[in-house]
């Protein structure tokens, strides 16, 4: 081969290297920025009338009289709307049985949609639900009721090679000639007026507990789940594992015993995590019975063997990168070695088992499958601090899958799921950040 | 220090300790070092009571059902009346979405970690490696729900054109050098000058403009492709793929690492090219650090639950034909995870059970492939030693 050849084959390897690691860059942003922007959604978002009407009765927040005034200000349109709707029912009332068939289901439709946008209508029951008790309380989410008001979404099954398209027809069309035109256009000009949008922080997000299966509210609940699950891990693996990388480092002599615990502790950190789950539900929970059932303290258990690993693994790096010196100096000095463990080298290497320390942490409240079985229920209130020994609950990670792939309205929901992951990754990614400043700190001292 | 006293004059001499004294202290020294030694075999009992209580639930299923129809059966209906057990089919779901990780984390995790060792200078290192950190810190519900709610539709809406971009993006790179060096190296005999240059050109010309026909004519077949579902193979495969890139790049990159200057240092000074000397000298002297990471990295892939859960389509069955991506599957963990919830209240049973033969099939395959990777780096390391 021909030294231009070799050039370019090594330039392409150059190449290449650097294309792995632009992809990878790209990937991080197309995953982080939709859960930052979207999640950002959850918290700042055009509300609407309905969504302030919400937090006055649910949560008690919010001013009274200006509460009433606006309501006053959308009920002048609200009143044409349902006049427009009974005139219709008169009419309805009047037509020959075919054409009351015809128009009684495009009609419903119609009833649904307006309930969707402004809430229930003036002759339905109370209703049971709270999620049917308001109307659109967000914007964005009002816009599209507002087509679907408009527009019917029709499925064309014509072509049998392909799947069937989608196509709208305007709903006013299939009102011509009856009273109910009007009503269209009318929705759709005083649209503004009727639900009132303004910009909101609803810090409330954080701090509010969910209503109705997190149809509105907050998801305070999720977030002080997983830091109990996620400290209560700790509390259980930081002494054990800072003690186990004690004994690794300076205890452990080469023996054939001790080798086979340094490969206990690969293995471990290597069981796949939904098998952790089962190991807690039969464990804990089964056969030692910590709890009942499900508790968070079976789950800050499993969660605390799962990340055991990671612990000793980052505190015996952060023991053996202690100079030597400082063990001599001290050992010199007529210390005994356990006191220069406690005295000399655990304040020296404590920065570097605080940070794999951090990113444990980070790694606990992540996770989600050791605790599927173990501590997570999907609806709930706050837990207070003396329930963690007996009562599960929710956690951020297993209430974005509830959210996202069981919950009956998943499609409804999605900034409130976005909002959860954003929570989740700003507690991991803080964490992180942490350790990463910290690790950074730590490297420059040690370089003098 | 434990002195009973400076000596004064007419007294025992300074610094002695008394024999009582002193037995004491061996007593505590043993003591404490049998307790530290306890806390580190915590962790041995551990794996074993792991082992061992995931087995005894695990057992009773084989002792039911037998071994046949788990592993070779691929209907999996527990609920029906009466159930069948077959796992193959999600056996065969686990096995085809760790394979397709693989492809796509160890071609990239391998190039991007002799970037990072090899290429990359210092300063520009300590920003890359946050990059990869942060990626490895996302939890894996937040790539599950990606995968879900930003993926899925995208690959079922523009799936077709999007596998196009790919190809374009990824083939037409590789089919230019392979032109450029097919047609060096076919030229390369001719002994006149002027005429190999031109023969040159010519084999390049005629090479790649075959290499263009044949890209333009997959990428129009690929266009045309509608994928059914976004939930499908394809899209936990390039997901778990992200995922178990980290573990890859920071084990290769460490092991590249390990293999010294003096082997680059000596290649550079025979006149290599980085390139040549990375592929045929440090790749093969840090291959068994390398293997070590990618077992890891794929065993990563292999016990990733939440993703797979929410993104495969959770569909029983292999798809037709047997390497179909775009088809929705069924994983080991996603079957453990979701199926417990109507399992758990018929805690005797053979649906329970089962549920934890999987988890022990997936124990057993972690065990099995940490020890091949410990025998490796420790094969390795008594061969760099004994050098």
């Amino acid at each position: 081969m021909n030294l231009g050849t070799r050039k370019l084959l090594d330039r392409s390897f150059t190449a290449l290297g650097f294309g792995s690691i632009v992809v990878m860059g790209l990937m991080l942003l197309v995953v982080l920025v939709p859960i930052v922007t979207n999640g950002i959604g959850a918290l700042v978002f055009r509300g609407t009338v309905e969504h302030r009407r919400m937090l006055y009765n649910e949560f008690h927040r919010g001013d009274l009289a200006e509460l009433r005034s606006e309501i006053a200000r959308s009920e002048s349109c609200r009143r044409e709307i349902y006049g427009m709707l009974d005139a219709f029912e008169a009419e309805l009332a009047g037509m020959d049985e075919q054409r009351q068939a015809e128009y009684r289901e495009k009609y419903a439709q119609v009833q649904a949609s307006l309930r969707a946008l402004l809430g229930p209508l003036p002759h339905d029951e109370a209703p049971a639900l709270a999620r049917l008790r308001y109307g659109q309380t967000r914007w964005d989410k009002a816009e599209e009721k507002l087509r679907d008001l408009q527009l019917e979404k029709k499925w064309d099954y014509s072509n049998p090679d392909e799947m069937a398209k989608d196509y709208f027809v305007s709903r006013a069309a299939g009102f011509e000639g009856t009273s109910l035109v009007r009503l269209f256009p009318y929705v759709e000009k005083n649209i503004d007026r009727l639900l009132q949008p303004r910009w909101t922080f609803y810090w409330g997000f954080i701090t509010d507990s969910s209503v109705d299966a997190h149809f509105f509210g907050g998801i305070w609940p999720e977030i002080q789940g997983t830091l109990f699950l996620a400290l209560g891990a700790m509390l259980f693996a930081f002494p054990l594992g800072v003690v186990a990388a004690i004994y690794f480092t300076e205890y452990a002599r080469e023996s054939f015993l001790n080798s086979l615990l340094r490969s206990a502790n690969s293995t471990l950190a290597g069981v796949p995590s939904i098998v952790f789950g089962l190991f807690g539900l039969t464990f804990f929970i089964n056969t030692l019975k910590v709890s009942e059932s499900k508790s968070v303290l079976a789950g800050s258990l499993t969660l605390a063997i799962m990340i055991l690993p990671t612990i000793i693994r980052s505190a015996e790096e952060a023991i053996l990168a202690v100079p030597k010196t400082y063990k001599e100096a001290s050992l010199g000095l007529g210390s005994t070695k356990w006191n220069t463990i406690v005295t000399v080298i655990l304040p020296a290497a404590l920065p570097g088992i605080l940070t794999g320390g951090v990113i444990s942490l980070g790694r606990a409240a992540g996770e989600t499958a050791p605790i599927i079985f173990t501590a997570a229920v999907s609806v709930g209130s706050a837990i207070g601090l003396a329930d963690v020994f007996s009562s599960p609950t929710p956690a951020l990670s297993w209430n974005i899958y509830n959210l996202a792939s069981e919950h009956e309205a998943a499609a409804e929901i999605r900034h409130v799921q976005y909002g959860m992951v954003l929570s989740l990754m700003t507690i991991v990614m803080l964490l992180n950040m942490s350790a990463i400043v910290l690790r950074a700190r730590i490297s420059k001292k040690l370089k003098g | 220090m434990n002195g009973e006293g400076i000596a004064t004059e007419g007294r025992s001499p300074a610094f002695v300790v008394s024999a009582r004294k002193r037995t004491l202290q061996k007593i505590t020294k043993s003591a404490g070092e049998s307790v530290l030694f306890l806390v580190a075999a915590f962790v041995a009992i551990i794996v074993l009571f792991i082992f061992y209580f995931v087995a005894r639930d695990a057992i009773p299923f084989f002792q039911i059902r037998g071994f046949s129809e788990f592993f070779t059966d691929t209907r999996w209906y527990p609920a029906d009346d009466p159930p069948v057990f077959g796992a193959l089919a999600i056996i065969y779901g686990s096995l085809m979405v760790t394979v397709g990780s693989a492809l796509i984390a160890i071609p990239m995790g391998i190039s991007a970690a002799i970037c990072l060792s090899d290429v990359l200078p210092f300063s520009v290192r300590q920003y890359v490696k946050p990059v990869i950190e942060m990626l490895a810190a996302i939890p894996s519900v937040a790539f599950g729900f990606f995968a879900l709610v930003i993926l899925a539709p995208l690959l079922q809406n523009y799936g077709g054109p999007l596998l196009m971009w790919a190809w374009w993006l990824i083939a037409s790179p590789l089919l230019l050098l392979v032109s450029v060096v097919l047609s060096e190296l076919i030229t390369s005999r001719i002994s006149d000058e002027k005429g190999r240059k031109r023969a040159q050109k010519a084999t390049l010309a005629l090479f790649s403009a075959v290499a263009v026909m044949f890209l333009f004519l997959v990428g129009r077949q690929l266009q045309s492709i509608e994928i059914l579902t976004g939930t499908n193979a394809l899209n936990v495969s390039i997901i778990l793929g992200f995922m178990a890139l980290p573990t890859i790049v920071s084990v290769a990159e460490d092991a590249l690492q390990a293999v010294g200057r003096d082997m680059r240092e000596g290649s550079y000074a025979l006149g290599a090219t980085r390139a040549e000397t990375i592929v045929k000298i440090i790749l093969p002297a840090a291959s068994s650090g390398i293997l070590a990471g990618v077992i890891l990295g794929i065993m990563r892939a292999l016990g990733e639950t939440m993703v797979v859960w929410m993104a495969s389509g959770n569909s029983s069955h292999i798809p037709d034909p047997w390497f179909n991506y775009l088809d929705s599957i069924r994983t080991l963990t996603a079957t453990i995870a979701g199926d417990m919830g109507e399992a758990d209240q018929v805690t005797g049973s053979a649906r329970f059970h089962v549920l934890f033969a999987m988890g022990l099939l997936l124990l057993v395959i972690s065990f099995v492939s940490n020890f091949i990777s410990e025998r490796i780096v420790v094969r390795q390391r008594k061969v760099l030693s004994g050098q």
